[in-house]
């Protein structure tokens, strides 16, 4: 049987789009809740981190209840664009995305909150406006965590089975994940197959992982001769 | 104070819902390695194919009468999957299969060849052909892709088709159909036409949603989630659908004995005739 590298490329399509929406929908998030009162932080704090608790099947049956084609939103999708959301590529983006968007988001308002304010009043005495202070100040100063976040978020993306086997079922060329193949493989006995997916895996998360080192020591090195001064 | 209050409530919260809840496969009494007394409760650990869910729960609470101190405990999946689960060493005292095959996997007196590993599992003894199913096309209420037969699957009609795969007895089933029409798998495959589900409950549920514009289920769960048929497989289609039953050597010693009642009960009682050949199983004698 030849190889087939769909589930691969499909897998990493799937894990950037959602990251990519993620890290928007996930610092923007981050950054109106801090500004809400007490109650409301709180209430949105556990609403919005929910995912990263629900087991993903719960997460997958909630989905397949608001976008199957007889739900709610299913329906309007399919008689206003005559498409459909689910059994689809990209129905497992709208399952890695809630999943993975909890990491997000906690992560940048960890970040957000341990910021000092000082820095952005004293860009916005300069004239700055928030837009530039949030992009050209915060960011940067928040950039570990915002990076960490980003990480996690991909590789919770990368790794998500059971919302995607769910939503996205398993159509070989189609919606194939690496995740959903190896469970495929697997259970009709194809061993072999199944291991060649699992080191795949295994490799693509050790590159991510130690990019995200390498760019952490980089940081690390630019920080450090500030202490050698004076 | 106030923090080992609020989280104490929690715990307490968590630990009150869990107790709240109770599934049918939760035991309800500790399995018992004595001879079975009267009145001493039993465990009987079923594992059996998923299209047999709604008949064997209906069944389980007609032989609550019949033996009130038999827990009946099930497992419903995939007879692939429950096979590997039997192999990887969990406990069962009685298993229906969905197919011979997974049977003759794990029968050590397996004449087909199919006992590749040299399996022991089965009580050989106690092995009989219970139950006849049939093989149909099933689609969404609303039919959206019109497909009407068999052969409409290679037209360009369809654009999903959902299957079990092939360690599920449905899914084989499904490949010997289409190969005897000459409907080029492959190519379905490659258009992107066909997805793979892990068990028939699950190719049920999808035809049920309409996330899918066909699925190749049993007769008997078309049943039970109320899906209208297109097309039913004949005997030279796919063979004929046979289920085995048999009691299994990996259960307890309590379990398999009052197993084999319930396998009799199964065979010869009229009650329980009824519920099967309700659901459109045909059983054999």
């Amino acid at each position: 049987m030849p190889l087939d590298w769909y589930p691969l490329f499909n897998s990493l399509r799937i894990a950037a789009v959602s990251t990519v929406l993620i890290f928007f929908l996930g610092i923007a998030a981050a950054y109106y809740v801090a500004k809400l009162p007490r109650w409301a932080k709180g209430a949105l704090d556990v609403v919005l981190t929910l995912p990263l608790v629900l087991p993903p099947t719960v997460v997958g049956y909630f989905l397949l209840r608001l976008l199957g084609p007889q739900r709610p939103i299913g329906l309007w999708f399919a008689q206003v664009f005559d498409a459909r959301l689910t059994m689809v590529w990209y129905s497992a983006i709208f399952a890695s995305a809630v999943v993975a968007f909890p990491l997000m988001y906690r992560t940048a308002r960890g970040a957000f909150e341990s910021f000092d304010q000082n820095l952005a009043d004293a860009a916005r005495t300069l004239g700055r406006s928030n837009t530039w202070v949030f992009w050209r100040v915060r960011m940067p100063v928040c950039r570990q965590g915002i990076l960490a976040g980003t990480v996690l978020a991909f590789a919770r993306a990368l790794g998500e089975y059971g919302a995607t086997a769910m939503i996205a079922g398993y159509t070989p060329g189609r919606t194939a994940t690496i995740s959903t193949t190896v469970y495929q493989l697997w259970r009709t006995g194809d061993d072999e197959g199944a291991m060649r997916w699992v080191l795949v895996n295994l490799c693509i998360s050790a590159v991510v992982l130690l990019a995200v080192n390498l760019l952490e020591r980089k940081d690390k090195k630019n920080a450090a001769p500030a202490r050698e001064v004076g | 104070m106030k923090k080992i209050g609020i989280l104490s409530a929690a715990l307490a919260l968590c630990l009150g819902l869990s107790a709240c809840s109770s599934t049918a496969s939760q035991p309800s009494t500790q399995p018992s390695a004595a001879p079975q007394d009267q009145g001493e409760p039993v465990d009987v650990v079923v594992f059996a194919a998923a299209s047999m869910e709604a008949s064997l729960t209906e069944i389980a609470d007609q032989y609550k009468e019949v033996e009130p101190n038999v827990n009946l405990v099930f497992t419903f999946d995939s007879s692939g999957t429950l096979k590997d689960q039997i192999q990887e060493g969990a406990v069962c005292d009685l298993f229906i299969s969905a197919a011979p095959k997974q049977m003759n996997q794990l029968d050590a007196a397996d004449t087909s060849g199919q006992n590749e590993d040299g399996l022991d599992f089965v009580n050989h003894d106690t092995r009989v052909d219970l139950l006849e199913n049939k093989v149909v096309l099933a689609v969404p209420d609303s039919n959206p892709a019109d497909i009407q037969s068999f052969q409409d699957l290679a037209s360009d009609k369809l654009s999903l088709l959902c299957l079990g795969n092939d360690s599920v007895p449905v899914g084989a089933y499904s490949l010997d159909i289409l190969a005897s029409l000459n409907i080029d798998l492959a190519a379905l495959e490659d258009a992107g036409k066909v997805t793979y589900a892990s068990n028939v409950s699950e190719v049920a549920t999808q035809v049920k949603e309409g996330a899918v514009d066909c699925g190749i289920i049993y007769a008997t769960d078309a049943n039970t989630y109320e899906l209208t048929v297109v097309d039913q497989a004949t005997e030279d289609l796919c063979g004929q659908v046979i289920y085995p039953a048999a009691v299994m050597k990996c259960g307890t010693e309590a379990g398999m004995a009052a197993a084999q009642d319930f396998l009799d009960y199964l065979r010869t009682s009229d009650d329980a005739h009824a519920v099967l050949e309700g659901v459109g199983f045909t059983v054999l004698s």
